[in-house]
């Protein structure tokens, strides 16, 4: 495949073409003022802030909070340049528009190599690839919270917004107060002169000009905000039982719904007979449920509350029939991957020198087969969607990452114009990217379209939940590095094989753009060909696959199972040449300084080659993903021969730190995420049917056997890049590698055993 | 069936085998204590049931005639906020915050039982699950709240 071909397929979007080639420049995000939500009293300066009367600033929020602190993050962007307190932010939904579209998100899907831009200037062909990337990013205006990339996307143009709605403001107040703008000042929210004279922004908005000459962005040395610790604004009402969750929205007259999904994945109902569960208490019927928008067919029973629901769901006596293609079953399809690397050479992501060459005239070859299986999210909030559907409008509450695609989908389900639909946004019990898919809406809208006008909730049960998933695939890779003569690695080959996720999320959220064939998809890739080290040789190709298995992005996606393969053989290499670990990395990162700085961070901070207590092992591991850098030093023992990890020392460059609390927030979190996976993640699918059901058998790590994590960053002043997903990668390698020093085993399936 | 709901005494008509924590969210529409297992696995249901933390999921509305119950909506007191939700804050325990009402009730039943308890005694006691990783700021609320409470015990 020609690459400039393979550029505009990786964002999986063959058809993004049909959108055509408008001109929008960037600065066209900034937005008209009719673009925010109309409110009595408040004053639009742009599509992003708004001025209300009491002088607060209100911001149009397009993220979804989920426990990563985006609320937190954007408001703070705004505060900076308005010079304006932290808590005079308030959030509003943003409205569906392009100009709120994850532009950031689309363009990190090209599978260019990171090192390629580590320099001043990116080469041409990266430069020409986000060019097109963003253009067709802004054409869509795809609004999407997930690929650790709202900071990154946010950074390009709510400051310039906010700094906009300053200029504007300041403009005002010079011109009704009749003195030059220079001599003003703006001071917690209130813009001052040296005379004395001073309002808030409420007071000037009316006089503000919707498009100032002359929007200057602060100069770094002046923020005051960006840089600190400042406390979460949804932690308040996270305490006290006030926080609105999906599954917290209550409405008058409201009905419940309780879910179930033919067991076996893709399946459908054959027969049943719901005669004794509609006779219960508290009933009111059944509804239908297709496959729509990637789920299992099944049914609804709706009822007074959810318990009555719940209870009826399971009195529906049911035949269920098996998938037309026959069952899905998880050890076949690791098998059918194993052939598959066998005979397919699938596609060639990376290529440097010439790999083959280096094995053939290697004084020996070092090889090793990995594997990681299907996961599922497990988010703390089963998946739940309230609608309501009267008078020919359609209005949905859900905690959605991709709120665009949840229109639409309650669009099609209803049978309505999209305009007709208004989506509201709650907050996420987590999303981990379960939520960057949209079934659970159509299936409110489905019950909700039976109802009479009535608004209905529905609820999946925890079972429901883990047993139709979109999980991480399951992945199998090849890695072979040839050793020369003098025991220095010289080539490093890796071949692996696993579903596609990004073509199946686009046939489920954007049918109309799902292209005809699958394209080759970085997301399962990545985390294989964009290493940092400097094996003179490399060849890196991955097969996409399509099992059948409902598939879909699992907090930091490729990266999660990759980083393991490529991690833990970078440490079998260390342990071949009879190096040691650390240094055996350090010396392959030469040309990658940045990589290399993060690396001795972390290993500094956890003093690296110091004495443990008897019994405890170090391992290491160093992971980019969504334009970060990790590095993660662990201390692991054996306790009843089961794995302990007591302490994390975590080192990230993730440029500009908005909020270091946040950062340090999300290490925290993404170790525990990493770290359940590692020791207890596993999803098998026999005979079509997901095993794993609830916590005592998909189980989650407890606070009692939660690590000590420490976090420390590396300053920078490139532009802000992911956090909430970076921390992940690198947890289930260090552990793997601290095992190995433990037993003298190396592990190379998840999850990893005593 | 009477029942005494955060202080107040309620006649609630539902059956009596309904569990408690669909009698709080769909019923009276306390919607702070969360669902998340449905098996008294996970704890984001706990609230207290005549001081003790209870896994409301499982444990049926019959069980509390006569006994009180108190949810996150009730921890504050007279507007005070309960001096674990205090340390919540100051510590930025929460994340997506789903979670975090099961753990700051089944925390409150910790430190009325044990007014310093060690990391083992809040391993014990806190099995509640967060998907977050919120693990160590809730052990470290929890110290400072229970020195905010009784002081130190040494």
């Amino acid at each position: 495949m020609r690459r400039r071909t393979w550029i505009l397929s990786a964002l999986g979007a063959t058809g993004a073409l049909v959108v055509g080639w408008g001109i929008l420049p960037p600065r066209s995000r900034l937005g008209a003022p009719e673009t925010m939500l109309p409110t009595a009293g408040d004053v639009a300066l742009n599509g992003w802030i708004k001025i209300a009367q009491d002088g607060s600033v209100v911001l149009a929020m397009p993220r979804s909070e989920m426990g990563q602190g985006v609320h937190t993050g954007l408001a703070m962007l705004v505060a900076e340049q308005l010079d304006a307190p932290l808590g005079l932010v308030r959030l509003e939904q943003a409205r569906d528009d392009k100009i709120y579209g994850n532009v950031s998100m689309l363009v990190a899907s090209l599978p260019f190599h990171p090192l390629e831009s580590e320099g001043g200037v990116k080469p041409a062909k990266v430069r020409l690839g986000e060019w097109m990337v963003g253009k067709i990013a802004r054409e869509l205006g795809i609004n999407a919270t997930g690929g650790s990339s709202s900071l990154a996307d946010a950074w390009d143009v709510v400051p310039v917004a906010a700094a906009a709605a300053r200029a504007a403001l300041l403009g005002s107040a010079a011109q009704q107060w009749q003195l030059p703008v220079a001599e003003l000042t703006i001071q917690d929210g209130r813009v001052q002169h040296a005379s004395g004279k001073s309002a808030h922004f409420g007071e000037l908005v009316a006089g503000a000009s919707h498009s100032p000459a002359k929007a200057v962005l602060k100069e770094r040395k002046d923020w005051r905000l960006i840089g600190q610790s400042a406390p979460r604004m949804d932690v308040p009402a996270k305490v006290d039982g006030t926080a609105r969750f999906g599954i917290d929205v209550r409405l008058p007259d409201m009905l419940f719904a309780a879910v179930r999904m033919c067991p076996m994945l893709g399946g459908t109902v054959a027969t049943l007979d719901d005669k004794a569960a509609l006779a219960l208490p508290g009933v009111k019927k059944r509804v239908s449920l297709d496959a729509v928008a990637g789920s299992t067919a099944g049914f609804a029973v709706v009822a007074q509350t959810s318990w009555h629901a719940r209870t009826a769901v399971q009195a529906v006596q049911v035949q269920w029939q098996q998938r037309k293609d026959g069952a899905l079953d998880s050890q076949r399809i690791q098998q059918t991957l194993l052939e598959t690397l066998k005979t397919d050479k699938g596609f060639t992501f990376y290529e440097k020198g010439d790999a083959a060459a280096a094995e053939a005239g290697a004084a020996r070859v070092v090889e090793a087969s990995y594997s990681a299986p299907y996961l599922a999210h497990a988010t703390m909030e089963p998946m739940n969607c309230t609608a309501q559907f009267k008078d020919g409008k359609l209005e949905v509450w859900a905690p959605t990452q991709v709120p665009g695609f949840a229109r639409a989908v309650a669009a099609k389900v209803a049978g309505v114009d999209v305009e007709r639909v208004t989506l509201h946004v709650t907050y996420l019990g987590g999303g981990f990217g379960r939520r960057l898919d949209i079934d659970f809406v159509a299936q409110a809208v489905r019950v909700a379209m039976a109802c009479d006008g009535l608004p209905v909730q529905l609820l999946w049960s925890r079972v429901e939940d883990t047993t139709h998933d979109f999980y991480r695939p399951l992945h199998v890779a090849q890695l072979r590095a040839a050793v020369d003569a003098k025991g220095q690695v010289s080539s490093l080959r890796i071949h692996s094989a696993g579903d596609a996720i990004t073509p199946r999320w686009m046939e489920r959220g954007l049918p109309a753009l799902a292209g005809p064939i699958d394209t080759p998809d970085k997301t399962t890739a990545e985390g294989l060909f964009d290493l940092p080290y400097g094996f003179a040789n490399q060849h890196m190709a991955h097969v996409a696959t399509h099992s059948g298995v409902p598939v879909g992005f699992w907090r930091s996606v490729g990266h999660s199972h990759n980083a393991f393969f490529s991690e833990s053989f970078v440490d079998e290499l260390a342990f071949e040449t009879k190096q040691d670990p650390l240094a055996f990395r350090q010396a392959l990162l030469i040309d990658a300084p940045r990589y290399l700085a993060v690396l001795n961070l972390a290993a500094e901070k956890a003093a690296w080659g110091s004495a443990l207590p008897a019994g405890h092992a170090r391992g290491i591991a160093l992971h980019e993903s969504f334009g970060s850098i990790v590095a993660e030093v662990v201390e692991v023992s054996l306790q009843d021969g089961k794995p302990r990890v007591h302490r994390v020392v975590c080192a990230i460059d993730c440029g500009t730190v908005i909020n270091p609390g946040l950062v340090q927030q999300q290490m925290e979190g993404a170790v525990v995420f990493g770290l359940t996976a590692a020791l207890y993640g596993r999803i098998d699918i026999v005979d079509g049917v997901v095993q794993q059901r609830n916590f005592d058998s998909y189980p989650m790590l407890s606070l009692a056997q939660a690590p000590r994590v420490e976090t420390w960053l590396i300053p920078s002043q490139r532009p802000p890049s992911g956090v909430g997903e970076p921390g992940v990668p690198p947890l289930a390698p260090a552990v793997a590698n601290a095992l190995f020093v433990l037993t003298g085993k190396r592990q190379r399936a998840l999850p990893l055993q005593a | 069936m009477q029942l005494d709901v955060n202080g107040k005494t309620l006649e609630v008509n539902v059956e009596p085998d309904m569990p408690i924590l669909w009698l709080l969210r769909d019923v009276l529409h306390l919607t702070g204590t969360k669902f998340g297992c449905g098996i008294a696995a996970c704890g984001a249901c706990t609230v207290q049931l005549d001081g003790q933390a209870i896994r409301s999921c499982v444990v049926p509305v019959s069980a509390a005639e006569g006994k009180p119950i108190t949810t996150i909506e009730a921890l504050a007191k007279g507007g005070v906020p309960h001096p674990l939700q205090t340390a919540w804050i100051a510590e930025q325990v929460p994340q997506c915050g789903y979670c975090q009402s099961g753990m700051l009730m089944a925390a409150a039943a910790l430190l009325e039982n044990n007014q310093q308890p060690s990391d083992a005694d809040i391993g014990t006691a806190m099995t509640n699950i967060c998907r977050c990783g919120s693990y160590q700021r809730v052990r470290a609320a929890i110290h400072r709240a229970a020195l905010a409470m009784h002081g130190s015990a040494t």
